[in-house]
């Protein structure tokens, strides 16, 4: 286990009639943490509070274990980087880069220019430091923007949207960026989203965060994977969430579906929650959906069943089919397993799933 | 029903085109009676007469106060819109309606009232005080360029708070984690931001001290080669019937205005605003 970077107790933010409560957690030396959740949920608000730019209501914030709380921002010095870049337009790259280090002095040491010299490379903007900002590119703005966080060695790198406001393509440059930066710099990096992918594609930890609360945080296979609660389970757009109710036979738990015979399990005990309600949600991953070709007709047996494929929809990397049967199930699979499979629209296919893939949740 | 649709679509596109004829008509209306009046002034004076009064001692006079009395209250206005729009801008403040408000008042009150407000505030309330400190406002220079201060701080105001509403408040966040001081922000991030709005400012404000009028005269009086500004100029020789050096004051004033907004625009490359 790495040491804690940075410790976040019991804070609480209030602005208006919007309030942050109860927000905790901890960062590692060198985690990539991502804060997920809706617009409006607080999310900025927090990332703000953390950079010293909002005064806390109450608990605690410490880097390396001393309290910050108090420190106002230019004595924290964390990195920050806007969605919107944010760039100084009455400056040109170079002195929007070499802006931190002027806060103090006007004369710049050789060791600053020659770490100035290194990001701009890293950032592939070395052939811009004359432009000013109006004459670049969104992909090339958040380069000098993160460029411009980074100049002075920051111990913890705060992202607000970094890529909301950029296309497709150039989000994946930045994103390669930024794994680039967190594997180099060796820093944390806390990077606030909307986005569930880039979540899933940058982070090491995640906090889901809703109305100024943390819902859930953990690994985010933890918590993308096995969301606490349907709530969470939904806004993580989880593909197969079936309502039904847990039935105990034998001394094993079994899944049954509310309006239908399916039935799933027998289910792991320690994957029910101790105190379950009668009602609960079932959340199957689409890609630990298995499709196979139904060979004649038999019964539906637990953890697998019948039913038609009814829509494919192709994507360039991998195939989303939306089979009816007992309700509707989505399934992903790769190109070869579905040009093996050798189905189309309208085929009998028979669906299961391992016992070990089912998520039992709370409504 | 192709028809019909048509038809409504050739019907909108009509009308649009007489709304934009309308705005035409209007504009260059507008625009012509400008040239119009400027034009009229400066064929109706008589240049060989113009000459003369530009080497006249009351008009050197008028020309020398106006300029020193407008600069000192430009920089009187600056030294109080800066902060007071920057509070504006940027802080919640109790009564923000109330004081908004109170801030208007110089611009919807007549000249003549505010300067009657102030003739009532230095004389009766504050006389017998400010002259005991050796201050005299009233029927006096000073009492010119607080006018002068009064009647334009709140265009200052206004166009300086307009720039400090246009910056985005992340841009300082930014600047605070970068290293920079609540000062030093305001320094390095604010006021080159705000730049081209606070020159505005400035410049509109001068212009609004130089013609000012009403309040001086309540204020300052009406005094030949004492509290003559250029303004005052017109009047006094107006209402004395010479209205050859009337003119030709009136030509010089609107030589400075022209030449100074031209000269903005000039100088920050963009259209002069309120």
């Amino acid at each position: 286990m790495k040491p804690v970077l940075f410790a976040v107790q019991d804070l609480h933010v209030q602005e208006g009639n919007f309030q942050l409560r109860d927000i905790c957690f901890t960062l590692e030396e060198s985690q990539y943490l991502v804060i997920l959740g809706p617009t409006g949920c607080g999310k900025s608000m927090l990332l703000e509070t953390l950079a010293g730019l909002r005064y806390p209501k109450g608990g605690g914030i410490f880097l390396r274990g001393k309290e910050i709380t108090s420190l106002a921002p230019e004595a924290r010095r964390f990195g920050f980087a806007y969605q919107d870049s944010l760039l100084f337009p009455f400056l040109n790259v170079k002195d929007n880069i070499l802006f931190a280090a002027r806060s103090h002095k006007n004369r710049l040491e050789s060791s600053i220019k020659k770490r100035a010299d290194e990001l701009t490379e890293a950032m592939r903007i070395t052939h811009l430091l004359d432009r000013y900002p109006q004459f670049l590119s969104g992909g090339e703005k958040q380069r000098v923007s993160l460029a411009r966080a980074l100049l002075s060695k920051p111990p913890l790198l705060l992202l607000d949207e970094p890529l909301s406001s950029l296309d497709q393509q150039i989000r994946s440059s930045i994103k390669e960026l930024l794994r680039t930066i967190h594997n180099k710099e060796e820093l944390g990096i806390i990077h606030v989203t909307h986005d569930f992918n880039e979540a899933l594609q940058l982070g090491t930890h995640l906090l889901v965060m809703d109305q100024g609360r943390i819902l859930q945080q953990g690994k985010v296979e933890d918590v993308f994977f096995r969301p606490s609660s349907k709530y969470l389970a939904d806004f993580f757009m989880g593909e197969n969430i079936l309502q039904g109710r847990i039935e105990w036979r034998d001394g094993q738990a079994w899944f049954r579906q509310a309006d239908s015979l399916a039935e799933f399990g027998p289910l792991k005990k320690k994957k029910i929650p101790d105190k379950y309600p009668d009602e609960v949600a079932l959340l199957i991953h689409a890609g630990d959906l298995s499709l196979s070709k139904a060979n004649g007709y038999e019964e539906s047996k637990a953890n697998s069943w019948y039913g038609l494929i009814e829509r494919v929809v192709n994507f360039s990397t991998h195939l989303e089919v939306v089979c009816s049967g007992n309700g509707k199930y989505k399934a992903v699979l790769s190109n070869n397993e579905w040009k093996e499979l050798n189905l189309q629209n309208g085929s009998r296919v028979k669906i299961s799933v391992d016992v070990d893939d089912l998520h039992i949740l709370p409504n | 029903m192709a028809l019909e649709q048509n038809n409504r679509t050739t019907f909108k596109n009509n009308s649009r085109s007489l709304l934009i004829g309308c705005f035409w008509l209007l504009f260059v209306f507008l625009i012509l009676f400008i040239l119009l009046l400027i034009g009229g002034l400066l064929n109706y004076a008589n240049w060989e007469t113009v000459k003369t009064v530009l080497r006249q001692k009351e008009f050197h006079f008028a020309l020398t106060f106006t300029l020193w009395t407008s600069v000192l209250a430009t920089g009187l206005s600056a030294l109080f819109a800066l902060p007071t729009a920057y509070v504006l801008s940027r802080y919640k403040i109790p009564g923000k309606a109330f004081v908004d408000t109170l801030l208007d008042i110089p611009i919807v009150l007549p000249p003549l009232v505010s300067g009657i407000a102030l003739l009532i505030l230095f004389g009766p309330v504050l006389g017998d005080f400010l002259t005991a400190m050796g201050l005299d406002i009233v029927f006096s220079s000073s009492g010119v360029v607080i006018a002068q201060w009064f009647i334009a701080t709140p265009y200052a105001v206004r166009i300086m708070k307009q720039a400090f509403d246009g910056i985005d408040p992340r841009m300082e966040n930014i600047a605070r984690t970068l290293g920079y001081t609540p000062g030093n922000v305001f320094g390095k991030v604010t006021l080159p931001l705000a730049k081209n709005g606070i020159i505005n400012g400035l410049i509109m404000t001068w212009t609004r001290t130089i013609g000012e009028f009403g309040a001086t005269a309540m204020l300052a009086g009406i005094t030949r080669m004492k509290t003559e500004t250029l303004s005052v100029a017109i009047f006094l020789n107006m209402s004395m019937g010479d209205l050859k050096f009337a003119i030709s004051t009136a030509i010089v004033m609107l030589l400075v205005a022209l030449v100074s907004l031209v000269g903005l625009k000039l100088f920050l490359k963009q259209e002069v605003r309120f």
